[in-house]
């Protein structure tokens, strides 16, 4: 009697795991409980109605959607090019992309503040050139993963040899290719851009985390309120971004589409 | 199963109907020279190919054939010389308008699209209708036994389908010329036996002007018309499969194709060289030195097991219909020698044996230095 043992035997999760799993949710969630207490149930109606809310939070939707725009149209012709023609200089753009990390936004702000013109400085989306350079390190990196996973010189090759310009190969084979990797670098700009506090708050452009803060000052359960509902929207807009990313990557082969593993799962050969 | 495979795509090709194309493409490779940093990558390589031929690049890695196909392909440009198809200088044409197939060693369909639609997608850049191209599409992968896994996306594919599918990519657009970049190299020994004899056979069906690069002699001496061996970067020699392993041009050519003994000799005034105790003609270039190594194949040499002879047998290889005997010649000169197997049982190991040298012209080369 043969003994029949399932292919896949599911294997019980050490307590350990639980125990990691319970402490780290309660970390990330009691002063989520605590906040939502303090704040009550009322003052979410009131959030709404309070001023400067609707302008400010529609900055910093705008500010997202125009910082993901520019950083998308730099970065990936930047990094495509960069892949193809010049490999050596993967290595120096690698190192000037994550400068943003190492200065501070203090720094990079009152410098911008300085020497922009008058005319940029009194546009919101003064905020939006700098939050490019903020994202960049994340952006890049995501980019750079994406392509690696690619194989983009023989794809593009591939397509080349089949008669296509090179509009089309970007349009038709690399850009479907990077999907996943786009995602992550829409989401990680996205929700940098939704909680960036200091340099907002330092060129006087009242961002909605600015408006928290401010807000702070004067209702305390309302910004917090209001401070839960941003924190829930990001949430739920970063999930649909990742789960219909996935999807997609679900179908060509790809790997599921999170915040900092972007690399597709190499094709494998084999007989 | 191998002649199966070989034959479906026989049928299947002659089923297109377009065997034979009047004529086909002649590619001319003129002088190429291609120089990186201080290396010389090609070096004044001319080669031709005959319309409907299958010529195989065959070298060791970085002896330029690679750079010579990818200059065919236009994703190189030459530093110097000119390839030309049917005549035409191909130097302005952008890879895209080249009208070549190209399958490549690493995995190169297109991940998003289903295997049809990496089949089609050269008719589309041809811009093919919608239903036109996808019926040809599809009688392309039948044509190397995929039509059931059109709907499957590449990831879903084995490598040796992958490749399947990126041969048929690449003969769907009726190429004028065929690039083979070592395609079989990522696949394992069995798929690669299987897929060798299906690319020979559509090929000579199609009868598609091709060239072929790889790095592994067997599969050039099997597959290609003929075989240009290459050595940084310039050919050293182009025949016929048979034409190379039996008469080598050069000592390069001899070792590289094929086993070959060395045995050390000494050359005589008269185009003779002197080894293992028998003088005989010489042919091919003449090193300097009067001191050489006599290049012989493990089939070549004559044995005889006797009492103090000059060598002594050291293993014995079963390999069939024949037996490898490995031999230590005074000196310690290890060499080679294949004998058919039914005469092979008293070679056994311990064994006394003369070995001699037959009356054929052969190759020589300057000594090596003794491995210290």
């Amino acid at each position: 009697m043969a003994a029949v043992t399932s292919p896949r035997r599911r294997e019980p999760l050490p307590i350990w795991r639980w125990v990691i799993l319970l402490l780290a949710g309660a970390f990330f969630l009691i002063p989520l409980l605590v906040a939502f207490r303090f704040a009550g149930i009322k003052s979410f109606g009131s959030v709404l109605s309070q001023s400067g809310f609707t302008s400010s939070l529609s900055l910093s939707l705008r500010l997202a959607v125009v910082t993901t725009l520019i950083t998308v149209i730099l970065m990936l012709p930047t990094a495509v090019y960069v892949h193809l023609r010049l490999p050596k200089v993967r290595r120096v753009l690698e190192g000037i992309t994550i400068l943003p990390i190492v200065i501070p936004p203090v720094v990079l702000i009152v410098g911008v503040l300085q020497i922009a013109p008058g005319s940029l400085k009194s546009t919101p989306y003064l905020l939006a050139l700098e939050y490019v350079i903020l994202a960049m390190p994340f952006a890049y990196r995501a980019i750079d993963a994406g392509l690696r996973a690619l194989d983009l010189k023989t794809v593009v090759e591939a397509a080349s040899s089949l008669g296509a310009g090179w509009v089309t190969t970007l349009w038709r084979v690399v850009l479907p290719n990077l999907a996943t990797a786009l995602l992550s670098a829409v989401v990680l700009t996205v929700a940098l851009v939704l909680g960036e506090y200091t340099m907002a708050s330092l060129a006087l452009f009242q961002t909605f985390p600015v408006w928290i803060y401010v807000n702070s000052q004067t209702s305390g359960q309302v910004s917090v309120a209001a401070s839960l509902l941003s924190r829930f929207v990001t949430w739920v807009l970063l999930m649909a971004i990742t789960v219909l990313g996935t999807r997609q990557q679900r179908r060509i082969g790809g790997g599921a589409v999170n915040l900092f593993t972007v690399a597709r799962q190499e094709t494998r050969g084999g007989a | 199963m191998t002649t199966n495979t070989a034959r479906d795509a026989a049928t299947a090709a002659s089923g297109l109907g377009q065997a034979g194309r009047g004529g086909g493409t002649s590619v001319l490779l003129q002088d190429l020279t291609r120089v990186f940093g201080s290396t010389r990558a090609l070096d004044g390589l001319s080669i031709e190919i005959a319309p409907g031929e299958l010529l195989a690049l065959l070298g060791p890695s970085g002896c330029g054939k690679t750079t010579a196909l990818r200059i065919v392909a236009g994703f190189e440009t030459a530093d110097a010389g000119t390839v030309l198809v049917d005549g035409k200088d191909m130097s302005s044409v952008p890879a895209s308008r080249r009208d070549m197939g190209m399958v490549f060693q690493s995995y190169s369909l297109f991940p998003n699209m289903p295997a049809l639609d990496n089949v089609a997608f050269g008719l589309r850049m041809r811009k093919m209708g919608g239903s036109e191209r996808r019926k040809r599409a599809a009688e392309l992968l039948d044509m190397v036994g995929l039509a059931p896994q059109a709907r499957q996306y590449p990831h879903q594919l084995s490598g040796g389908q992958q490749q399947r599918v990126a041969l048929a990519r690449a003969l769907a657009v009726e190429p004028r010329v065929l690039l083979l970049d070592e395609p079989l190299s990522a696949l394992d020994a069995k798929v690669r036996l299987q897929l060798r004899e299906q690319i020979r056979t559509l090929q000579q069906r199609l009868g598609t002007t091709t060239l072929f690069v790889t790095h592994d002699q067997e599969e050039a001496l099997s597959m290609a018309d003929r075989v240009g061996v290459m050595s940084k970067g310039k050919q050293e020699q182009i025949a016929a499969p048979d034409e190379l392993y039996e008469h080598p041009a050069t000592a390069f050519v001899a070792e590289f194709v094929g086993v070959m003994n060395r045995i050390p000799g000494e050359l005589q005034g008269s185009g003779s060289v002197t080894a293992l105790g028998s003088t005989v003609p010489v042919r091919g270039p003449v090193p300097a030195d009067t001191e050489v190594d006599v290049l012989v194949r493990p089939e070549g040499p004559t044995m005889q097991v006797v009492e103090n002879g000059n060598g002594i047998v050291t293993t014995r290889t079963f390999l069939g219909s024949v037996t490898r005997v490995g031999v230590l010649l005074d000196g310690d000169v290890a060499v080679q020698v294949d004998k058919p197997s039914s005469e092979a049982a008293a070679l056994a190991p311990g064994a006394s044996v003369s070995l001699s040298l037959p009356g054929q012209p052969v190759l020589v080369a300057s000594r090596r230095p003794a491995p210290s």
